[in-house]
């Protein structure tokens, strides 16, 4: 009976790899194969079942046919970072104060303040973007780097104060009052005894504020036309009525490169146990 | 280097709870300045509240906090020059176990050199001097406390130290050590000591006077030989004292007192109430005799406990526990009934738990 269980347990976490995986080895192989190679039924080895060919790939990076996807992987960078960076200062600075001090204003207590942030992840994009275009038109940054920029760190922000809180609670207070008997004001004693305790925390934080970031394509859609143009949206214009498989199997790959570079770098952080038991 | 004075500060982390309840009474206390003091009590009797409130990090519910005559009860911590140390370990991670011991000065802008000589000279009594150079966050447990130790005695010009079972964590073979390396750091400064344990060896040891809580009091203040001597409460006398004090229920006789139906004389004349008092008396004081005379007792052997150099004797006088506490010597009595003698002059009236005054 007890070996039936790891068996079992393997053969679940078999299937599961093999449903995660599959849609990126199809993504894999059909961004080497021409038109013919796609049309003629499932294939998965190269040589044997199909010639491959880079068509596909060099269609992304300015290829007749294709579009530069570089352009655009330089726009979701540029938007991607600095959300993320911005979210996490202000992020954990706001997390940092509802985790440490008490604010009441009528029956509004610290838990409502944390869930409103978190509300602003539960309403439909939909709802938002009206007021964000609106905004941006009215400043004059629609279309551009900054107005894309402001409105990520609005999606952003609710993440990162959320991580952070959580985090910063689970900080003894008693490493905010060592550095208060030091000679702290509540600020350095959060620059000098909280944030270098606070890695873990910001990284996950960071993870997902990436994540999200990178991946927006709803709001990079409506509030920006022809100055500026992310990844996902590059990648969406590929299509046409014909679809280019092997084009946008490239780009897709291409596009989901940075997060999966990310992934490998964070599990083997995480696999040192440098996340946990920071604190003592 | 201040006296503290709390003047009728007490403390509730429940708004508007009942006094009853506030995590600390109102009370009235000073601590002289360059005076050590020993908190002890049960878990959540409020020692770290007091703490708390002296350093600042607790905004007290009522009362003022005084330095020196000077009101300092809306300063901030940082304001008030208070060292504390913690229970549990808070280092810097980010810094070297230099760094972690200089901060403080660094904070209040000493000068390099003096800053060096401090903490080298910390470092050195604490047995750092050679890893000052290392990760402070690579150290083990033990050690990290140290660093913590160090924080709180690099400063020679704090207004108070205050420790809050800062050997809790330590090895029991180090303690002795490093209780007596604190003594030596704090002579050379000589600040107003708070330290709050729960081991009444290491309050008595340390401290030139103890204060003994409970339920968000203090019950009594007095040196360790008051403390032992005379306690003021039958909590008191059962809280300090190993084993603690016996407690004998005892009746009015035509003079004086009895017990268990045999006259017991005292050197004090017995309360007037109508309650049945309870007299007081260490196991120390308890001796086993051989010869019938005054305030001896038939008693009979329930039990033996060694305590190394000593033993403790748990007899049954007149249907009450009593315990003796006998030089290992004495040896264990051979017969099962023997005589135990209560010295007059050992012996302290309780009356409704509190000792009855004395005349
Ligand atoms: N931050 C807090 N919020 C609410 N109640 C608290 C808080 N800190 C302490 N208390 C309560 O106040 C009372 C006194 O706590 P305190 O920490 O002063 O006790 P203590 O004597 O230091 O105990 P210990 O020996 O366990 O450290 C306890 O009943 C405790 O539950
Ligand atoms: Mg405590």
């Amino acid at each position: 009976m007890p070996r039936l269980y790891p068996a079992f347990k393997y053969t679940v976490i078999a299937l599961w790899a093999c449903f995660v995986a599959g849609p990126f080895m199809w993504a894999a192989t059909t961004s080497f194969k021409d038109a013919n190679a796609v049309q003629g039924g499932a294939t998965y080895l190269p040589w044997l079942q199909y010639e491959p060919t880079a068509t596909g790939w060099r269609n992304i990076f300015g290829g007749s046919g294709g579009v530069d996807v570089l352009g655009p992987f330089l726009n979701s960078a540029l938007v991607t970072v600095a959300a993320s960076a911005i979210s996490l200062v202000l992020g954990s600075l706001a997390a940092y104060g509802l985790s440490r001090f008490r604010y009441r204003a009528g029956f509004v207590k610290n838990s409502d303040i944390v869930f409103f942030f978190v509300s602003q992840r539960i309403m439909p994009p939909v709802v938002l973007v009206v007021p964000f275009f609106y905004l941006l038109q009215v400043a004059g940054l629609l279309d551009t780097v900054p107005g894309l920029v402001i409105v990520t760190v609005a999606l952003l922000l609710p993440i990162a104060v959320w991580v952070m809180v959580d985090f910063f609670n689970g900080i003894p207070r008693e490493i905010d009052e060592m550095a208060m008997l030091d000679g702290c004001n509540p600020l350095t004693a959060f620059t000098r005894a909280i944030l270098p305790n606070s890695l873990p925390g910001l990284t996950v934080a960071a993870m997902f504020c990436a994540v999200f970031g990178w991946n927006d394509f709803f709001f990079a859609f409506r509030l920006t036309f022809t100055e500026i143009q992310t990844l996902p949206q590059a990648i969406v214009a590929l299509n046409s009525s014909i679809p280019p498989w092997w084009t946008l199997s490239a780009a897709a790959l291409f596009g989901i490169s940075p997060l999966v570079l990310l992934a490998i770098w964070v599990e083997r952080y995480l696999s040192k146990g440098n996340l946990s038991g920071a604190i003592r | 280097m201040a006296r503290l004075d709390l003047a009728d500060v007490g403390h509730s982390y429940v708004p508007d709870a009942a006094e009853e309840r506030w995590a600390l009474k109102p009370l009235r206390l000073t601590f002289e300045d360059a005076r050590t003091y020993a908190l002890v009590g049960p878990s959540g009797c409020g020692k770290s509240t007091l703490l708390g409130i002296l350093s600042g990090l607790v905004t007290p519910s009522r009362g003022r906090v005084l330095f020196d005559g000077a009101d300092v009860t809306d300063l901030p911590t940082k304001a008030r020059n208070i060292a504390q140390v913690f229970q549990f370990p808070v280092i810097y991670r980010s810094m070297t176990v230099y760094d972690n011991l200089a901060f403080p000065l660094r904070c209040r802008r000493w000068d390099r050199a003096r800053i060096d000589a401090k903490v080298r000279q910390v470092a050195e009594a604490l047995d750092l001097g050679g890893r000052l150079r290392q990760q402070a966050r690579r150290l083990t447990a033990d050690d990290k406390q140290l660093i913590s130790l160090g924080r709180g005695l690099v400063r020679d010009d704090v207004a108070a130290l205050l420790m809050d079972e800062p050997l809790t964590t330590i090895d029991p073979q180090l303690k002795f050590t490093l209780r007596r390396k604190i003594r030596e750091i704090t002579e050379q400064f000589r600040p107003t000591v708070i330290y709050v344990t729960h081991d009444q060896y290491e309050a008595m040891s340390f401290a030139q006077e103890l204060l003994v809580m409970d339920g968000g009091r203090v019950v009594q203040q007095g040196t360790p030989e008051q403390l032992f001597e005379a306690p003021s409460s039958t909590y008191v006398g059962w809280f300090i004292g190993s084993p603690p004090m016996n407690f004998l229920t005892v009746e009015h006789a035509r003079e004086g007192l009895s017990l268990g139906g045999r006259p017991l004389a005292a050197a004090w004349d017995a309360p007037q109430v109508t309650a049945r008092p309870q007299v007081g008396i260490r196991p120390e004081y308890v001796r086993i005799v051989t010869e019938p005379g005054a305030n001896t007792f038939p008693a009979r052997l329930r039990g033996v406990q060694d305590h190394g150099a000593q033993r403790v004797l748990e007899v049954d006088l007149a249907g009450q526990p009593v315990r003796a506490k006998v030089p290992r010597e004495d040896g264990v009595p051979g017969v099962e009934e023997f005589l135990v003698h209560l010295p007059r002059t050992k012996i302290l009236p309780y009356v409704d738990g509190r000792l009855a005054t004395l005349p």
